[in-house]
């Protein structure tokens, strides 16, 4: 007898061990993506059996006619310029000073991880809670400072609802970067930092020579993550204003729900969906590529 | 203080860098603000409506209103929301970890055919956000007949969460020797066996960091279950709590308990394996 497997039955056992994880990722994740370009191109009310073809009839309907979406998308855009930068930078900041011999330095990380682990539509009541416009923490404290003249009502005006949601997706994002960073800054080598102080480098000398190079992988990595965790933004807004008022803190991902699962126009939904999807994947893919050239290099 | 002995000084230095002591004080003014959400909810969760409308946002409140909780719990439906929550994810965390590990074991391991083009496919859906596709994700569980029932929303749980697994696992295993799974190989033993036997306990240290990266996830998920779970016995805590927002915003007392309890237990599963939470998410995304 052969000490050899046969390599036809090896195959076969690694296909059953594949199989059950494949099976429900195809069904419930990559069928779904498939139908719902699907759809786009269908008109259907959630009701009838049969979906009805329309061509390019709800992207142009989207494009043309409703009036939310370009509100949505320019929300959309709005907000992910601003969640790629802002948060990132303060947790950037933070993770820089945590990497210091400071004392109390888990505490402060901990303090700083834990809106990350709270759901995010308990993020939203939360500061849904401290945006009351009566009873909230923050009319609240600008009355006890004397400053009744700045009072607002904070998610019911359509000037500083956006903002306001996104001060809590700052607070709750802020976290899972500085993690990110902060193994990022542990990988910088110690006698790199050593080597240019004796050369002569000041503190910025080293950031700007030694660690900043070192993050490179990290920055990127952050970036897209924040990226595309922005484009999906959806709890958040929907526990804190449901895309109100009057639209004015409406994103694609929630628009494409409420079209599809609230006013029954699942073609319409679709056709959101796809367009966020295509923005999605503009990102992804070059992201996997350079991904793959990294791990292929590793080797 | 013992902990301020060696404190504020750079690497390779003796001396105390007051660059360091700014730092640390504006870290800490950072740390409070951060924190300060959850002192001010804490104390509203314990004072009485009536309290709450007089007093500060950061005062003590006067007489600890425990009973906020309790008529929290009912008016909440809490029995019922924490009692789904649990089902589900003690049945979704360990069953999906289980056949992820089974795929990248098969992925990393077993020479077949399409292993490059499979995992590609994987990591491809590690990057799809499910929040752009509710519709047809509703759809295709309506289409199982498994709207309002636990495998509804369990399947496209296990579907969206396989990817980033197989994908840490697969780097886990790939750098397994070959030398130990070989030997037992050639005694015979099926893959199964191997994968269970070696690899399984191997990697006991990144499957216990994704199992509770997974738990909290799954806990605190809202978008998924407002789609497919929407009959209110089957709702899980988020659900409960949003709904609660709606109905009871007034009763700021209870609202605030009713935050506190839905939080809570995630909160504890981080303060006690805090330091899975951060080889979790870096073992993907940061490597050294």
């Amino acid at each position: 007898m052969s000490k050899k497997q046969p390599p036809l039955r090896a195959g076969m056992e690694g296909y059953f061990l594949l199989a059950p994880a494949l099976i429900v990722y195809l069904l419930f994740a990559v069928y779904p993506m498939i139908d719902v370009i699907r759809m786009s191109f269908s008109s259907w009310n959630g009701l009838s059996p049969e979906a009805r073809f329309v061509g390019l009839g709800n992207y142009r309907a989207i494009l043309t006619q409703d009036p939310v979406f370009w509100g949505a998308l320019w929300n959309t855009i709005w907000w992910t310029a601003l969640a790629v930068v802002i948060p990132n930078l303060v947790s950037f900041g933070l993770a820089l000073a945590l990497n210091q011999n400071l004392p109390g330095r888990s505490s402060l990380r901990v303090v700083f991880y834990l809106p990350v682990i709270i759901a995010s539509i308990a993020v939203a009541t939360i500061w849904k809670w401290m945006y009351d416009p009566f009873f909230g923490l923050f009319n609240g404290l600008l009355m006890g400072w004397g400053l009744d003249g700045l009072i607002v009502d904070w998610l019911g005006d359509r000037k500083f609802a956006l903002w306001s949601v996104f001060v809590a997706h700052v607070w709750q994002a802020v976290g899972f970067s500085m993690v990110l960073f902060l193994a990022g800054l542990q990988s910088v080598s110690i006698t790199l930092i050593e080597a240019a102080r004796i050369d002569g480098a000041g503190r910025w000398g080293v950031f700007r020579y030694v660690t900043l190079p070192a993050l490179g992988p990290t920055i990127t990595i952050v970036f897209v993550l924040s990226l595309i965790n922005s484009l999906k933004a959806f709890d958040i807004v929907y526990g804190m204003t449901g895309g109100g008022p009057a639209q004015s803190t409406q994103m694609l991902a929630m628009w494409a729900y409420t079209q599809s699962m609230q006013l029954g126009v699942f073609g319409r939904g679709a056709a959101v969906s796809v367009v966020l999807l295509l923005i999605t994947l503009v990102i992804v893919i070059p992201y996997m590529r350079w991904m793959f050239r990294r791990e292929e290099m590793g080797k | 203080m013992k902990i301020f002995a060696q404190a504020f000084r750079p690497i390779g230095s003796n001396k105390v860098d007051p660059v360091l002591v700014a730092l640390w004080i504006s870290l800490i003014l950072i740390a409070i603000i951060w924190i300060a959400p959850f002192v001010f909810i804490v104390f509203t969760s314990l004072k009485s409506t009536a309290e709450v409308m007089s007093s500060s946002a950061f005062s003590l409140p006067e007489e600890f209103a425990f009973t906020n909780f309790t008529s929290a719990w009912q008016r909440g439906n809490f029995s019922t929301t924490a009692f789904n929550g649990i089902v589900i994810t003690v049945v979704k965390v360990p069953l999906g970890l289980f056949i992820s590990a089974m795929a990248a074991y098969a992925l990393a391991k077993v020479p077949m055919r399409m292993n490059k083009a499979l995992f590609a496919l994987f990591v491809f859906g590690t990057m799809l956000p499910f929040q752009v596709m509710l519709a047809p994700i509703f759809r295709q569980v309506n289409a199982f007949g498994l709207i309002n029932t636990y495998p509804g929303i369990i399947l496209p749980y296990l579907a969206f969460g396989i990817p980033y697994q197989v994908f840490i696992l697969y780097g886990f295993f790939a750098a397994v020797p070959k030398e130990l799974s070989e030997a037992a190989r050639i005694d015979g033993a099926s893959h199964f066996t191997v994968f269970r036997r070696i690899f399984l306990p191997v990697s006991l240290p990144v499957l216990s960091a994704l199992l509770i990266l997974d738990f909290v996830a799954t806990w605190n998920e809202f978008a998924m279950a407002l789609v497919i779970l929407q009959d209110p016995d089957m709702w899980t805590l988020p659900l409960g709590l949003m709904n609660f927002q709606g109905q009871f915003s007034r009763n700021y007392g209870e609202l605030n308990a009713a935050i506190i309890m839905t939080v809570l237990p995630a909160a504890i599963v981080y303060l006690m394996f805090q330091r899975y939470f951060v080889s979790g998410l870096t073992t993907g995304a940061v490597k050294e």
